[in-house]
């Protein structure tokens, strides 16, 4: 264990911590702005991974570059579930909220694995077998760098939505007071519909890019779920900003520890995190009260 | 009033007890074990989910608390009576760690924080392969050596009336009307000086025991454990589901829901193989969308309006 295995993990967990932090910052926008409790993050991320496969397999298209298209469906898919499921029982608890998306993510994943089968896929890209040396002892997998520069264009992409569009200012409104918004012309349901369309399709992306480095079957977004409400409470509830810093913790925190104690110790860490942080500090450790 | 439901009650829980008689078929004497199990598991998140209203997703600790804990304590020695007591006192133990944190808390946090703490569990089970076997898994020893279906079917009947009877015990009492008036209103509750915490915290304790001690009669038939079965989150969605779905916050909702759901799935399980969660995801779906208050809540609120058209009274509460 020398120094330089810990500095190749540490650059793991950033660049995996970076696709993490799209999950986040969609779920960011989901849960931290507009309050909807969405248990079906992960489902709707899997769902990105399959469509991005699907392209893949049937028109050839890279998911590198595939991954607008996907995300402009599971857009329509999750605006259409918001309208169509969500809004049906605004004004009811989260208790309800919960259930209803538990069913939501539960009814994705086994109809995937009706219709697709219960297998592990994986695609076959030239640009795996790329490496980048930096110096003698830190080496960098291709994908994972184009992967990288995606995610922080997409998330660089919802921060200027949130903080300077219109519609941006409009959820933030509804998160301040979500009372007053509608008075203030707001059409509340439009703007919870796109964004709740907007955090699903940017979890999609991150399901794209993570396609060609992980492996595919229905249950691969269950973690992300948990995983996705993890950065959300430790950034602080409204902050997309501290949701994609947390992605970036919670992937070298699992990188470091799958080096030092193994790999099946990660998911178990985070949760540890989780419930520390929900009892000690509920505010979230980057605990800003703004995006 | 109340003659008649403890008459109603103890002849359900004879007709029960003499099923074994008319059914001699194991398979069929499984399935029934299984509705009466998950009747009783649901019965115990109802007190939790239904009467406090607090939505626990991580059920599974509690039944993974039991079968783990008679599995291990027995392979420690202990005799059977023993590791029964020891394996309640360790789902208690667990309620107050997961309640002390949590129950602090409002919104959605409780039921993230029960999930965090039984996947914490179900890793802990996984990956200390010593002490629990891990993914191999860990022999459970058998506590009937004879008329083996028939015995854990009485079991389970047992169970589940015994919880029935606790669920109905709570309910009349000032405890559980406390429970009521923390899930309707929280600050109304505090500020009439009940203490939201502890009592969530007690409620969540009854609730802790029945699930152990139904995670241990369900390792002992199968004889064998692993983590994916008796810790995962699958177990804990099914548990909510049966209660939600029957009706949460009544006496009958869950051993309804049970009935439903797990012959449901068990025709599900023929029909789709692996992918029979499918039908627990529509099921929820559509329970919240059109039947909140699950099947009991809505035959109820049913009968209600006939009543009330007919000019008599309301039959139920």
């Amino acid at each position: 264990m020398d120094l330089f295995a810990a500095l190749q993990a540490v650059v793991n967990g950033i660049l995996t911590g970076a696709l993490y932090a799209l999950v986040g910052m969609g779920m960011a926008l989901i849960f931290g702005v507009m309050r909807i409790v969405n248990f079906a993050h992960g489902a709707f991320m899997m769902l990105g991974m399959y469509a991005a496969y699907e392209l893949f397999l049937h028109a050839g298209v890279n998911p590198y570059y595939g991954f607008p298209l996907v995300g402009l469906g599971m857009f329509v898919l999750g605006y259409s579930c918001y309208q169509g499921l969500l809004r049906p029982i605004h004004g009811r608890s989260d208790f309800m909220q919960i259930l209803l998306t538990l069913g939501i993510g539960l009814a994705l994943t086994d109809g995937v694995q009706l219709v697709f089968g219960a297998d592990y896929h994986q695609i076959n890209l030239p640009l795996l077998e790329k490496n980048l040396h930096f110096g003698s002892h830190i080496t960098v997998n291709a994908p994972w760098l184009v992967s990288f520069a995606i995610a922080l264009a997409a998330g660089g992409g919802l921060y200027f939505f949130v903080m300077h569009t219109m519609m941006g200012r409009a959820a933030r409104a509804i998160a301040q007071n979500r009372n007053a918004a509608p008075l203030m012309g707001i059409h509340l349901h439009r703007v919870q519909a796109f964004c709740f369309g907007l955090g699903v399709a940017v979890a999609a992306v991150a399901g794209s890019l993570l396609l060609p480095v992980f492996y595919l079957y229905p249950g691969v977004g269950d973690q992300f779920t948990l995983k996705a409400f993890v950065m959300v409470v430790l950034g602080g509830m409204e902050s997309i900003v501290g949701a994609a810093l947390a992605g970036l913790v919670l992937g070298v925190v699992e990188s470091l520890t799958s080096l030092y104690w193994g790999n099946e110790w990660a998911l178990a860490l985070d949760f540890v995190l989780f419930l520390l942080v929900l009892s000690l500090r509920p505010g979230g450790i980057f605990g800003s009260q703004r995006a | 009033m109340k003659r008649a439901h403890l008459l109603l009650g103890a002849a359900a829980l004879v007709v029960s007890l003499l099923v074994p008689l008319v059914v001699q078929s194991d398979y069929i004497l499984q399935v029934l074990f299984r509705i009466y199990l998950f009747a009783a598991l649901g019965l115990a998140w109802n007190l939790v989910g239904g009467y406090a209203g607090q939505l626990s997703l991580g059920h599974a600790a509690y039944f993974g608390a039991g079968a783990y804990g008679l599995a291990l304590f027995t392979r420690a020695g202990l005799p059977v009576w023993l590791a029964l007591v020891l394996l309640i006192a360790v789902a208690l133990l667990f309620a107050l760690l997961i309640g002390g944190v949590s129950f602090r808390l409002r919104g959605p946090y409780f039921a993230l924080a029960t999930i965090a703490f039984a996947e914490v569990l179900h890793a802990a089970a996984k990956n200390l392969p010593r002490v629990t076997g891990g993914d191999v898994g860990v022999p459970v020893p058998a506590l009937f050596a004879s008329h083996v279906h028939r015995s854990f079917y009485f079991c389970a009947v047992l169970l589940t009336a015994a919880a029935a009877w606790a669920t109905v015990a709570i309910s009349r009492s000032r405890f559980g009307y406390q429970l009521m008036a923390i899930r309707e209103d929280q600050d109304t509750a505090l500020s009439v000086g009940i203490h939201a915490a502890r009592t969530k915290l007690n409620a969540l304790l009854v609730s802790s025991v029945f699930t152990a001690l139904g995670g241990a009669l369900y390792a002992s038939l199968f004889l064998f454990i692993v983590p994916d079965q008796v810790l995962s989150i699958d177990l804990s969605n099914e548990i909510a589901i049966v209660a939600m779905l029957g009706g949460a916050g009544t006496v009958l909702g869950p051993l309804v829901g049970s009935a439903v759901l797990e012959t449901a799935a068990e025709l599900f399980k023929n029909e789709f193989q692996e992918a029979h969660l499918l039908i627990y995801g529509i099921l929820l779906v559509v329970v919240v969308l059109f039947l909140p208050e699950g099947i009991v809540g809505g035959a109820a609120a049913l009968l209600r309006r006939r009543g009330a058209k007919g000019g008599w009274r309301a039959a139920s509460e």
